[in-house]
């Protein structure tokens, strides 16, 4: 970068850098439609797209509506088609009712008879016995392995309606994969190495699978990377996450404003959301809570403790009519006492 | 789904009452009774062979529309009986009862086949448009050639029709309408329609013919501006009459109370200074043909205070009156054209006086032609500068031609040259929807046009006012019937600097009646914000609006007053006088009575001094 560049770029003290990024992505957003299309007949993982996914990642939700992940392999494994399917199968959670045939209830003696498809259990590698034995670690209920089915008994009965969880709940087992990953699919770089991209995500357990390579898992969920890596990832995840929402809605706003707003929501330790809840809830000033939402709750417990309102933010000083901190106003002309002796000697 | 030979519900009125074996059947022969008058003309008969259900409808509020009956591939409306409408031996309601015409619902439309013209009825034709121009609503008639134009223009230019100036009625003399609008030389247009003339509003103009020519002026007809001619606008072009009513009524009170028309006493609560009342005469009331101008008092009026008064101790006292008189709105002036005095159905006095101004067109008043070209007057030009052609016709108008491309209003241009062909050849022409086809009608224009020595295509040679240079391209003129709509600069031109505070806030008014400010929001002080402009922001959000001068008690933070009787400062909470004064919105002062409204005492440390 060169010098006029630098200082070109270098951000002025008193600069108001919050309100700038906030009307940078605000004015931008504008564009974005609340609507997503979605492309019908690609092979692809479905996310969140546009302001909704914004939406998402500056309230901080707890869980994104479609999480995923992207899993790159280890050196050895990645041009490997073989090596990488393996993996792929430890990967997608199948699940009982993803196997079955045919499933035969009986209510009155509390049994079912689940036939398996032969088909899918030799796709997924697995065998009837495997299945048995995940279904006899279920409490209060005994599977046997009857020809090629598997007949199914709930030790007590119970009637008609806790009968029903059960069979539920012994259809929802899983028998193989890692639980949270409802889907995964293998996909192909420019270079032709082999990544895998999943709908639903569960780093922990993905992160535990050989051949996985463990600085190449890319999860969208910034709680749980800010779980597994620390804040720090999470603040970039974040970042990045909003950058490329941005991007793919042909609109762009400088990383500055982004990385900003991603550094304000993690710099306490943990992700807080830009709303009431977070950033603008947690401000130290009563009367800049008060002038965001809910007035008269901040009131209230601002006088049963006794709070006091130092009038230093940008939101107090108009209010009370008193030149901003900002900009021009953060500058103060400062004399010092000898030297206005000394003028006054002249 | 549909099985075969399914019996068919009936629903009346959206509800079920009962099948029978064949709807379609039963369809045709309830309109055959309604024709035949042995059923209402209102009722409405559709069959759906997708559903196999029959709805009859006879609620209210139906759409309708009438479409003359097919028989057999023949139309009912004969030779024989078009002959008798026209000696008028028959009339339409004649047709109706005779089921010549019927009334047809949007559900028994999707049932009929209907033909736009005589000559596109076949054996599948039930029914037969009466003329394709009632497609359009009323309004829309009233234009002239609209299926040249996009069917977006449509909608927009009904609006600016029923928004245009002209003589909206012959009795507007004795009429008190609240706002009214009269164009001092109204005409017919060139070329009108088939409605136009039948509805008989060639007697209610609403606009005049003016001179177009399709060119730029310098860039002062940029972004839908248009240029005027200014001999053309001081012989009358566009020159209208703006009547502003005003009401009021001596209203009665409980207790005995009433209003008062008078010239209010000088000692009247909320007195306006003597100049305000001088055009008053004796009864309170303003004379005839009297120069107003904004804050004149037009009708005085003393009213009864608005609360009881206490008891003095020198007993009743003079009874105490308010003003509530009427005064000319901010930022308008006129002559009073007329007053009329009466008595309410609550034998209370009433007045109402009508104040009369003369607009004349200025830059910024709207006008607009029929087919949704709305310009505002960017500049009128002294007719020595505007462009003239080889004969020394110089145009009212210059209209910009960048407007025309992307609205595609080719009725525009057509009623250009028809206008022209019109003017040059000494009649009206016609433009009704649908009635003629567009190539003939340009060639039939073209040969007037050229039959009077004029380029067939409407172009002219231009040469420049100013200049005297000739124009290099040829520049399309002809003549368009232009409406003056009533959105007028004079009525909105609104300035402020100084003026009314809101009591409760002390910031300033909002809105032009009050001599309001605009707007500074929320979004605008952001944006001095992210300029780092703290001492505008400040003069913005406090100088400029609701400063306040206040005494905060250095002892225990409460707001205090300054006891102008005694010279010092008090603090009623402690009742010390060491207090400062700061300077402060006074909405933060409000915000801290609101609080204390709560049993939330706020209080104020000051920091050094």
């Amino acid at each position: 970068m060169s010098e006029t560049e630098k200082t070109q770029f270098t951000v002025v003290p008193g600069e108001a850098v919050g309100t700038v990024a906030a009307q940078s992505i605000g004015e931008q957003s504008t564009q974005m439609i609340l609507r997503t299309f979605h492309a019908a007949g690609i092979a692809s993982v479905v996310t969140t797209k546009g302001l909704p996914r914004l939406i998402e990642l500056i309230d901080a939700r707890k869980k994104p509506k479609f999480p995923t992940m992207q899993i790159s392999m280890e050196k050895g494994v990645e041009s490997k088609y073989e090596k990488v399917r393996d993996i792929w199968r430890k990967l997608e959670d199948v699940k009982v009712k993803s196997l079955k045939l045919n499933v035969d209830e009986d209510f009155r003696t509390s049994s079912m008879v689940i036939t398996l498809d032969p088909e899918k259990l030799s796709f997924f590698e697995l065998t009837a016995r495997q299945v048995v034995s995940k279904l006899s670690k279920l409490e209060g209920v005994e599977a046997e392995l009857d020809g090629g089915a598997i007949k199914v008994k709930a030790k007590k009965k119970e009637g008609i309606k806790a009968t029903r969880t059960t069979f539920v709940n012994i259809l929802d087992t899983s028998v193989s994969g890692v639980p949270g990953i409802n889907k995964a699919l293998i996909q192909q770089n420019d270079d032709g190495t082999y990544y895998i991209t999943t709908s639903g995500s569960n780093m922990e357990e993905v992160l535990k699978i050989d051949g996985v390579d463990k600085k190449g898992v890319y999860s969208n969920n910034p709680f749980e990377v800010a779980r597994i890596y620390g804040v720090e990832a999470a603040r970039n995840l974040i970042a990045n996450e909003l950058l490329t929402t941005i991007k793919e809605e042909g609109l762009t706003v400088s990383f500055r404003h982004i990385g900003l707003l991603a550094d304000a929501m993690t710099y306490t330790g943990t992700i807080r959301s830009a709303g009431r809840h977070g950033i603008a809830g947690d401000k130290d000033s009563v009367l800049a809570r008060a002038a965001y939402e809910e007035t008269v709750k901040h009131f209230i417990n601002a006088s049963v403790f006794g709070e006091k309102d130092q009038l230093k933010g940008v939101a107090e000083n108009i209010l009370i009519g008193k030149q901003i901190g900002l900009g021009t106003g953060r500058i103060k002309l400062a004399v010092k006492k000898e030297d206005i002796k000394k003028l006054s000697e002249k | 789904m549909a099985e075969k030979n399914r019996r068919s519900s009936i629903y009346l009125d959206g509800r079920y009452i009962g099948s029978v074996a064949s709807g379609e059947q039963f369809a045709s022969e309830a309109r055959k009774n309604r024709r035949a008058g042995i059923l209402s003309g209102e009722i409405n008969v559709s069959y759906s062979k997708k559903l196999s259900e029959v709805y009859i409808n006879t609620d209210r509020g139906r759409a309708r529309k009438p479409y003359i009956i097919v028989e057999n591939g023949a139309s009912r409306l004969t030779a024989e009986i078009e002959e008798k409408l026209k000696s008028g031996e028959i009339d339409f309601s004649y047709l109706v009862r005779k089921g010549v015409i019927e009334y047809l619902d949007a559900e028994e439309e999707e049932n009929a086949n209907v033909a736009l013209r005589p000559e596109n009825i076949d054996s599948r034709s039930t029914h037969l448009e009466i003329d394709p121009a009632t497609m359009f609503g009323l309004t829309m008639n009233l234009s002239v050639f609209p299926e040249y134009n996009s069917v977006g223009r449509h909608p927009i230019s009904s609006n600016f029709i029923k928004q245009s100036q002209g003589l909206y009625l012959t009795n507007f003399s004795r009429r008190y309408d609240p706002r009214a609008f009269l164009l001092y030389y109204p005409q017919r247009p060139m070329v009108n329609s088939q409605v136009y003339r039948t509805l008989g509003i060639e007697k209610h103009p609403t606009g005049q013919n003016f001179v177009v020519a399709m060119s730029t002026y310098y860039g002062y007809n940029m972004k839908d501006a248009i240029i005027l001619n200014r001999s053309a606008v001081e012989r009358g072009l566009g020159r209208s009459v703006f009547y502003r009513s005003y009401t009021d009524e001596e209203r009665r009170y409980p207790g005995s109370q009433q209003d008062h028309f008078k010239v209010p006493a000088p000692t009247t609560d909320g007195y306006l200074g003597e100049h305000a009342y001088a055009k008053l005469s004796e009864d309170g009331l303003i004379e005839g043909e009297m120069e107003v101008k904004e804050g004149d008092v037009l009708v005085g009026k003393v009213s009864p205070p608005r609360f009881l008064e206490e008891q003095t101790s020198f007993g009743v006292g003079e009874e105490k009156s308010r003003d509530n008189s009427v005064t000319v709105r901010s930022g308008e002036d006129g002559t009073v054209d007329n007053i009329m005095l009466s008595e309410t159905t609550g034998a209370t006095k009433i007045v109402k006086v009508r104040v009369r101004s003369a607009k004349t067109p200025e830059v910024g008043d709207k006008f607009a032609s029929r087919h949704g070209q709305k310009g505002v007057v960017g500049l009128i030009v002294d007719q020595n500068d505007m462009p003239r052609t080889k004969d020394g016709i110089v145009p009212d108008l210059l209209l910009n031609p960048h407007g025309i491309p992307s609205r595609m209003t080719f009725g525009h241009m057509l009623e250009m040259l028809g206008g022209k062909a019109g003017s040059l050849k000494g009649e009206t022409m016609d433009g009704t929807p649908f009635a003629g086809n567009g190539k003939e009608i340009v060639d039939e224009y073209g040969k007037m046009l050229e039959d009077h020595g004029f380029d067939k295509f409407g172009d002219e040679t231009l040469y420049d006012g100013r200049t005297g240079k000739k124009f290099d391209a040829q520049v399309f003129t002809g003549v368009v019937y232009y409406n003056r709509l009533w959105h007028m600069v004079s009525l909105k031109l609104q300035v402020r600097s100084r003026g009314p505070v809101q009591i409760l806030t002390h910031q300033p008014t909002e809105g032009k009646p009050r001599k309001g400010g605009l707007k500074f929001g929320e979004m605008e002080r952001d944006a001095l914000v992210g300029h780092g402009a703290s001492l505008l922001l400040k003069e913005r959000m406090l100088d400029q609006s609701d400063k306040a001068e206040i005494w905060i008690c250095n002892n225990c933070g409460d707001v205090g007053y300054y006891d102008y009787i005694k010279n010092t400062p008090v603090c009623q909470a402690c009742e010390g006088h060491d207090l400062s004064m700061i300077e402060i919105s006074y909405a933060f002062k409000l915000l801290l009575d609101e609080i204390k409204s709560m049993h939330i005492l706020p209080k104020v440390k000051m920091k050094g001094e």
